[in-house]
């Protein structure tokens, strides 16, 4: 999987590009982690170039909320393809991310 | 029409399972299956596939995992089969999808993992499970969609 990244208004926004699965949910995570200690991070995670999406890329995207929950920060997850967002429905873990149609959106709703 | 099948055997690798997981994939397009139900079986595919690596054989490869996929005139049959510690009873009984994803605001209380069976049991019209003498069959079914009326 390919992660890009910039920064819209403050905002970290992660583009990723590939299967998100158990091959690369570490890689996710580690990404995650290293984005650094400062206070109240503010991330988006945009996902329209993410064309598959497993338990195990659930459970990076979980592990990133905890990381960044912890300082005080939130993650907001933008560009879902119909089927990966069928995913999110299906677990109802669209219940505990903020889904927006776009980075742009995302980034502004901080 | 007769049963048509093809069979996948791979390493126990996770690199494989995406291997798998598209030829699936296009079987299942191949088959008639919608867009979406196609990815929604590739994905049990890969779930069941990964548990298999990851809870048989612990993660390591040099083992086999063998995908035998069976196409009827009403359905297709996908059968994971691995060789080794099996499924702990009770383990696909308890595998639900819960309404709520638990307390939104306790992200600590939200589980990381632990969900591939029950997406698989949700997405598939049935699941069977046989371990005889350490060797495991996940028997996965989803029904062909109905033609319309006046087609093939």
């Amino acid at each position: 999987m390919e992660i890009d990244q910039e920064a819209i208004n403050h905002v970290e926004v992660l583009y990723l590009k590939g299967r998100l699965d158990a091959v690369s949910a570490k890689q996710l995570k580690e990404k995650v982690a290293s984005l650094g200690q400062e206070k109240g991070p503010k991330l988006v995670i945009d996902m329209a170039g993410v064309d598959f999406i497993d338990s195990s890329g659930l459970g990076a995207l979980i592990s990133s909320l905890r990381t960044v929950s912890k300082l005080g920060g939130d993650i907001k997850i933008s560009g879902l393809q119909h089927q990966a967002r069928s995913i999110f429905e299906l677990t109802r873990l669209d219940r505990v991310f903020r889904i927006y149609d776009d980075s742009m959106a995302a980034a502004k709703s901080f | 029409m007769d049963p048509r099948g093809v069979t996948f055997v791979i390493d126990s690798d996770m690199k494989n399972v995406p291997l798998v997981g598209m030829s699936v994939n296009r079987l299942c397009r191949a088959a008639s299956f919608s867009t979406l139900d196609a990815f929604h079986i590739e994905l049990c595919v890969v779930e069941a596939v990964t548990n298999s690596i990851r809870h048989c054989y612990g993660g390591k490869t040099g083992h086999e995992v063998t995908v035998i996929c069976t196409l009827t005139h009403r359905e297709i049959v996908l059968d994971i089969c691995d060789v080794g510690p099996g499924i702990s009873p009770g383990v696909l009984d308890g595998a639900v999808i819960q309404n709520s994803p638990g307390d939104v605001a306790d992200i600590e209380g939200i589980p990381e993992g632990g969900r591939g069976l029950s997406i698989i049991k949700k997405i598939m019209d049935s699941v069977d499970y046989r371990s005889e003498k350490g060797k495991n069959r996940l028997t996965l079914r989803k029904r062909l969609p109905e033609k319309k009326k006046g087609t093939g």
